[in-house]
């Protein structure tokens, strides 16, 4: 009965916009969820919490955008094995299907002790829980040189949208034979494999179109993710045309010149012809705002992912501690999915169960070779713990290859339909 | 313990075939909220409308060949890593209630 009136109502507010200035009184004695940020860990909280109260929670997503670009599969979008079209995804299903109250606005603080989002646009909106998911901002500069300018010239590409088009056609146009250099972030950052997969993409472009161009890549790191698979492929699909230099081999960089395009490090000053920086990343600023972040990033409780600052608030994916998770998309889908249902208990009384956490990191190296890594997790009181876990092998036959690149299609239309439908 | 329940419930696959399986009531400890929660799991890879590519559709599927499979993945008899290590963490009561939400699910 009550699911009914429910949901059409909130589909008329949606499609009207006015949700925000009408009375509170309007929405009842409904307990009210705001979710800010429309990502792997937003969007999936938002879904979930109206999904399964059936409208007996108000849910609000506050998210910037009207269109979400996924950064998974946006390295395939660089290699040609994606179009731009199919990464972008719309919030008309959370709305539609679930009455959720969207709201594309930018959050610009929170007030934990009055529960209230204050918006860009001066509104208000309260909460009896909030959830925040947003993601990563960007250290412009943690890489000496580097800055929100420069960005246009060196993408780095780690937000999806316009950024990776912008790296796409920098690529595409690099002249024949050029050096590209690619410079990964320091530890911790969103995606560990990523940079490594955006390697294996762009050298897949140059070897169908620039086959004689080099890519330098100057880590911050001795070592990094899926490294032996990664080497293994890029020996493979790409000899010769990939330079990985680690920190300690070049001592570390020094400046870059984004005029000259040049990379001084202690061994040598590196020119390229195109590049990417992608610099140091913290919690999303309105994680700061709200004053759940301890340092960079936010102190959650292994359980719940609530805020350790304040219980009304909970803090999904690459914004949170989440100690032994990777920061990527599976992670906040999996731990929207432990929140949800401990903030629908707290609200409606309905069971909450143990929470179980998982996350699998596809990426594609070439064409159908697939690899991947994942893990089991537990809530221990003071950290979210691996359980178990396993990692592909380098030599693996090409048919398992293949299955695993095809398994990453499944769990992309998979993830993405589970978020947005 | 866990060894335990896979060796009995094979035995149990194996002597009464998919008949006592294929019934709700022989599904211990099977709870349908229960399987509907442990269910998120599945569907960020399993696609929830049934379109998965690369990956099979799982809902709609019979209890029996559910737990069969499930099991097989436990017993490393099917190989797919991410499988596997979902089938490791999944006891008697999570496999039933995962199989009775599934088979009533569109
Ligand atoms: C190149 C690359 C490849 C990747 N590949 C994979 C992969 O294969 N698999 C995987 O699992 N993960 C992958 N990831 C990681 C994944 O994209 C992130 O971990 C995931 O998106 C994190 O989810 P989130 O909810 O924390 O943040 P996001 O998904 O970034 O969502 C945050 C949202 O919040 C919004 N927002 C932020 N602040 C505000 C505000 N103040 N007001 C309103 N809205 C706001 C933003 O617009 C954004 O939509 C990849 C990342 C990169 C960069």
């Amino acid at each position: 009965m009550a699911k009914i009136t429910r949901r059409s109502f909130v589909g008329i507010m949606a499609a009207s916009t006015t949700a925000l200035s009408m009375p509170s009184i309007a929405f009842g004695a409904l307990p009210r969820v705001v979710v800010i940020g429309g990502g792997a860990g937003g969007a999936t909280a938002a879904k979930y919490i109206a999904k399964d109260s059936k409208g007996a929670v108000d849910v609000t997503l506050v998210e910037a955008s009207k269109r979400y670009y996924t950064c998974f599969f946006s390295n395939l979008y660089l290699g040609d094995f994606r179009n731009y079209g199919s990464i972008g995804h719309n919030y008309y299903g959370l709305a539609v299907n679930h009455g959720v109250n969207m709201v594309h606005e930018w959050a610009s603080s929170v007030n934990g002790a009055e529960k209230k989002v204050y918006l860009g646009s001066g509104a208000t909106v309260s909460y009896d829980k909030l959830v925040i998911s947003p993601g990563i901002d960007l250290k412009f500069n943690s890489v000496n040189g580097y800055s929100p300018e420069a960005q246009s010239i060196m993408p780095h590409a780690w937000k999806s949208g316009t950024q990776v088009q912008l790296l796409k056609n920098q690529v595409k146009g690099m002249k024949k034979g050029g050096t590209f250099v690619m410079v990964p972030p320091p530890n911790p950052y969103r995606c560990p494999p990523g940079p490594y997969e955006r390697i294996s993409m762009i050298a897949h472009q140059f070897k169908k179109t620039n086959p004689t161009a080099k890519i330098v890549v100057l880590d911050p790191k001795n070592k990094f993710s899926k490294q032996g698979l990664f080497m293994e492929g890029w020996q493979k699909h790409y000899p010769g045309m990939i330079e990985w230099i680690s920190a300690d081999t070049h001592g570390g960089i020094k400046k870059i010149n984004t005029s000259t395009m040049e990379f001084e490090t202690d061994l040598d000053t590196f020119k390229a012809d195109a590049a990417s920086v992608i610099p140091a990343q913290h919690a999303g600023r309105i994680a700061m705002n709200a004053g759940v972040n301890k340092g960079d990033w936010c102190p959650i409780v292994p359980t719940s992912m609530q805020s350790q600052a304040d219980e009304n608030i909970y803090v999904l994916g690459d914004a949170s501690i989440a100690k032994s998770m990777p920061k990527s998309g599976f992670s906040a889908n999996s731990q929207a999915k432990v929140a949800a249902n401990h903030i629908r208990g707290s609200l409606t009384g309905s069971k909450v169960f143990a929470p179980r956490f998982a996350n699998t990191c596809w990426s594609l190296v070439a064409t159908n070779d697939g690899i991947k890594v994942g893990a089991n997790y537990d809530a221990k009181p003071d950290k979210i713990n691996k359980t178990s876990g396993f990692i592909s092998k380098t030599g693996e036959d090409s048919n398992l290859r293949k299955a695993t690149y095809e398994e990453s299609i499944g769990w992309y239309s998979g993830i993405t339909s589970d978020m947005f439908s | 313990m866990k060894s335990k329940f896979v060796f009995f419930s094979i035995i149990i696959l194996l002597l009464f075939s998919n008949k006592i399986l294929a019934d709700d009531k022989a599904l211990a400890g099977a709870d349908f909220e229960y399987g509907q929660h442990l269910s998120g799991e599945c569907v960020t890879c399993h696609n929830s409308t049934g379109l998965g590519q690369g990956i099979p559709k799982i809902t709609g599927m019979k209890t029996a060949v559910f737990i069969k499979k499930i099991l097989a993945y436990k017993t490393k008899e099917k190989k797919n890593a991410v499988m596997q290590m979902v089938a490791d963490r999944l006891g008697e009561e999570e496999i039933n209630s995962l199989a009775l939400y599934l088979s009533k699910t569109k």
